[in-house]
């Protein structure tokens, strides 16, 4: 799981609806794609977004260092993950790129089988259960505190590890868990490491055979991280057994690679080099598109928010601004969602926030349309419940999939607030007149005003919060916004402030991206919305939803996974709000093979070619 | 003169120390954990995680005592680590103050050879058409925002009439930027032509200051030439407030120039600047302060000392 990460550059505007995007086939070029003859060769470009350039290179990535930029756009490149998520536009495991075959499943679910298919390290060495150990003790020695996207496993849900031949890796669960969940968020996590690696400052080491050897490796392996100029020339970092490896490396955020010749993948590359390039801001990206020049091209770029075309009803983009590009939205698989603090010590604060009715009164006043339409132009999808809308997947419910179950409509959020004992003051400040019917924990008098942080810098989240402050001063519903650093946001709002033992004296906090669903890729709530969870940072706690969680944990029927997000979705545990694309990206239409793009964020530029 | 430099380098030291323990005692102010900040909210999970971040960095101790700890590193050119861009601030100003040197100061050093002359016309020309020419053009570009004029010249020079590219030169080393300086022409001269205007409205001032004065009347009822008159003693005298802009302007050319390098997507301090206070990046922001506030107490200094040359009625005692 991840905070999305903060995608400054092409986010977009506007928002559609889900049926919309679902039908459509999201491009849009400006002149019709040339057919063409593919070529071999060439040097395909890629533009990072702003102030995010790669610079951590292995693959168990703390913290402070796990990022798309650093992960699916540059070690995945060069060090594949076991399991590969992203099957064009699906977050679904995609079996052809994975370096293992699909796990069984046995002893009554309780023993995963891996068996690793045939690929080759860069020095000569086969990929090998070991490798896979390796990471496995790894995760297990440092994991809770070193590895940023840590869940728990394996130490929370594995009983024993076994290397039962070179190609095969046994795990015993310490239960029956859903099949789909333990590939899905478990296996996910994992990205064989070499045996090259498993060293430390004075030689080899045992990590891949022994845990306790493994806190020194890591340490070892995290200072040759840091170490941003050797990238290239290091002796680690050169054994690779993705399709991609890397020939120069600058720290500003300049990255060359080339194809790596022991790739055992199904595509081999047929570039001969990708590129990706660094941008100071959305414009610098822009112009350069606008006006390539011998010296500096964007072959894959994508299109500021203050610079996309309307996107007209029923179609997937608006009419491309570029000649000789294709548009297309890059959605993430994730949800969107600004905090409201149950656990507030302000006042009596935290007992309003924990009342059901006015969390799905607030919900009401998030014009998410409105917002989609206006300052995303179009080009998000609603977040209606604990579950992507978009891409729709076999995991949206029924009833998720007909839209946003709380509709803008302030009538029904007045409804709330008065048949619970408020007095509402349109204008003014609503207090609460019968406190029996307020609910516990708040006195006669209480007032409806709050402080709400969010983070600044982007557009459409300042004017989604002006809006949001004008609907609920409708209502007499104050809420004083300030906006702050997007770091500040996050550090401050985003735990649980309990469990995390900081300040809870917070009302609302929106750090503006949500939540990205990968590594973990299967959308179950136990990391954001169980009891206690740390990422839990609005201290939701039902021990139904808990209970509904726990089924989705250890059976495959999604008929649970159904019940429970129908449940939560009128929970309002967060304020659902709209979900803006990674980015609009921009393709040259001689280049072949980027679209659609993975709402994993991954990108596979071996499947890239050009056509002449 | 050589007492009155030694003091004020001893000046400096003071206020490189205030400007520091200042700076830094602000930042350790700012809300907010800052394990959580560079981390993420995983970091919660592990109290111990938290403890060690803040014991590697020092931020379990009180204030003060965290300034002498970076104090203490500095003195032995350990200028710290950040955390956010993973690199030791020391590179990351080694990467980003060469090109700012190039940018800025091919900037100011243009400006200063084209203002000048263009002040000393204005005022001969004083209230003809040629001094309402350049006032409209200093006005206009001295009001002009800087992220305007970038704009508005890729718009021009790069996007309509393809004659530069839309970005400076890419690359970390000068090598890189030099072998392809067509493309630092747009980023220098939306630099340039700003301070143009500024630096050519204090040249017009101080050259009709000079104008007046006796010893111009007594050149001339001497029999001295205008263009002698003019270059051989009013200049001289005219460049005295130019020398102070140039001394003041020597900051600047180290902490960069944030929108400009936005524009033109070319990475130099200003940017680390902003970026890094925005991700509680203390260790580069402070890196970025000293540089500056050095920058600024040599600028002054130089100011000062270019004053004494070039008015030999200054003179520094003790």
């Amino acid at each position: 799981m991840r905070f999305r990460p903060k995608a400054v550059g092409g986010l977009a505007i506007a928002a559609a609806s889900i049926t919309a995007l679902a039908a459509c086939g999201g491009t849009s070029s400006s002149s019709p794609a040339a057919a063409g003859t593919p070529v071999s060769g060439g040097t395909a470009t890629f533009a990072e977004l702003p102030n995010t350039p790669p610079n951590y290179i292995f693959p168990f990535t703390s913290s402070a260092y796990i990022s798309v930029s650093n992960s699916d756009l540059f070690q995945y490149l060069m060090y594949r993950p076991l399991y590969w998520f992203g099957t064009g536009s699906q977050p679904t495991l995609n079996t052809s790129l994975s370096l293992a075959n699909y796990p069984t499943f046995s002893n009554g679910g309780k023993t995963v089988t891996i068996t690793l298919k045939h690929y080759m390290w860069s020095d000569g060495q086969p990929v090998t259960a070991q490798n896979v150990m390796f990471w496995l003790n790894m995760e297990q020695a440092v994991g809770d505190v070193d590895y940023g996207a840590f869940t728990g496993f394996p130490n929370a849900e594995v009983a024993s590890m076994k290397v039962a031949s070179p190609t095969t890796l046994v795990l015993t669960m310490t239960k029956a868990y859903n099949p789909t969940w333990v590939v899905y968020n478990d296996l996910s996590q994992i990205t064989p490491m070499p045996e090259a690696w498993d060293r430390t400052a004075s030689g080899p080491s045992h990590c891949s055979t022994t845990v306790s050897d493994c806190a020194a490796v890591y340490k070892y392996l995290d200072a040759q991280s840091r170490n941003l100029s050797g990238y290239v020339s290091s002796p680690l970092w050169s054994v690779v057994d993705g399709p991609w490896k890397l020939a120069a490396f600058n720290a500003d955020g300049h990255v060359t690679m080339v194809p790596n010749p022991s790739y055992s993948g199904p595509v081999k590359p047929r570039l001969a080099k990708f590129e990706e390039l660094p941008f100071t801001s959305d414009a610098a990206e822009y112009d350069v598109l606008r006006a390539p020049s011998s010296s500096s091209k964007i072959d894959v770029g994508y299109i500021p928010t203050e610079d996309l075309p309307a996107k007209p009803a029923g179609a997937a983009v608006g009419a491309n601004p570029l000649s000789g590009y294709t548009l297309a939205p890059w959605y993430s698989w994730g949800i969107s969602y600004s905090t409201m603090n149950l656990q507030s010590t302000i006042g009596d604060h935290g007992a309003i926030f924990r009342q059901l009715y006015f969390r799905q009164a607030f919900q009401y006043l998030m014009n998410q349309q409105a917002i989609i339409q206006g300052p995303l132009k179009g080009y998000a999808s609603p977040t209606v419940g604990p579950v992507a809308s978009y891409p729709v997947t076999q995991w949206l419910s029924p009833q998720l999939k007909a839209g946003d179950q709380f509709p803008y409509d302030p009538a029904k959020a007045r409804s709330l607030l008065a048949s619970h004992g408020w007095k509402v003051v349109p204008g003014g400040t609503t207090t609460c007149a019968n406190p029996s019917l307020c609910g516990p924990g708040i006195s006669k008098g209480s007032a409806l005003s709050f402080t709400f942080n969010y983070a600044n810098g982007q557009a459409w989240i300042q004017a989604e919060m002006t809006q949001l402050q004008s609907n609920a001063a409708a209502l007499g519903i104050r809420l004083n916004l300030k906006p702050e650093p997007f770091n500040t946001v996050v550090a401050g709002y985003s735990g649980n402030c309990v469990v995390a033992k900081i300040p809870c004296n917070w009302d609302m906090a929106d750090w503006g991206l949500g939540w990205s669903f990968y590594p973990d890729v299967s959308p179950t709530g136990e990391t954001l919305f169980k009891c206690g969870a740390i990422a839990n940072s609005s201290g939701y706690c039902s021990a139904a939803d808990d209970a509904m969680i726990n089924q989705t944990l250890t059976s495959g029927n999604l008929s649970y996974m159904y019940t429970w997000e129908n449940y939560l979705a009128t929970q309002v545990p967060l304020i659902w709000q709209p979900n803006a694309p990674y980015q609009v990206t921009e393709v040259v239409d001689n280049l072949k093979g980027v679209l659609p793009q993975e709402p994993t964020l991954n990108i596979t530029p071996e499947n890239w070619y050009y056509v002449k | 003169m050589a007492l009155f430099i030694v003091r004020r380098l001893l000046q400096a030291i003071v206020v490189l120390l205030l400007v520091t323990m200042i700076t830094f005692a602000l930042l350790r102010a700012i809300p907010g954990n800052v394990a959580a900040a560079v981390m993420g909210p995983n970091v919660y999970r592990d109290p111990a995680a938290i403890k060690l971040f803040d014991q590697t960095y020092g931020f379990d101790k009180p204030w003060y005592s965290q300034y002498l700890l970076w104090l203490g590193h500095i003195a032995q050119g350990n200028l710290g680590y950040s955390w956010n861009l993973n690199q030791s601030v020391s590179s990351l100003l080694g990467q980003r103050i060469p090109k700012d040197l190039v940018l800025v100061g091919f900037a100011i050093i243009l400006a200063v050879l084209i203002a000048v002359p263009i002040g000393m016309l204005q005022a001969v020309r004083r209230n003809k058409a040629v001094d309402h020419f350049f006032n409209g053009f200093s006005t206009v570009f001295y009001a002009m925002p800087s992220f305007l004029l970038g704009l508005l010249l890729i718009l021009v020079f790069a996007i309509k009439f393809p004659v530069f590219p839309a970005e400076a030169p890419q690359g970390e080393t000068l090598g890189v930027i030099f072998s392809n300086f067509n493309a630092m022409i747009l980023p220098i001269a939306t630099l340039t032509l700003i301070t143009v205007a500024l630096f050519s409205r204090y040249m017009r001032s101080s050259v009709l200051d000079n104008l007046t004065e006796d010893y111009v009347r007594t050149a001339k009822a001497k029999g001295a030439s205008e263009r002698r008159i003019l270059f051989r003693h009013v200049l001289r005298n005219s460049l005295i407030p130019i020398a102070t802009l140039l001394g003041l302007s020597l900051p600047g050319v180290f902490s960069g120039a944030l929108i400009t390098e936005s524009v033109f997507n070319y990475p130099g301090m200003g940017l680390l600047f902003f970026q890094q206070a925005q991700k509680q990046d203390y260790p580069t922001l402070l890196g970025v302060v000293i540089v500056v506030a050095l920058a600024t107490v040599v600028g002054s200094l130089l100011a000062d000392i270019a004053y004494a040359v070039l008015d030999p009625r200054v003179r520094y005692t003790s």
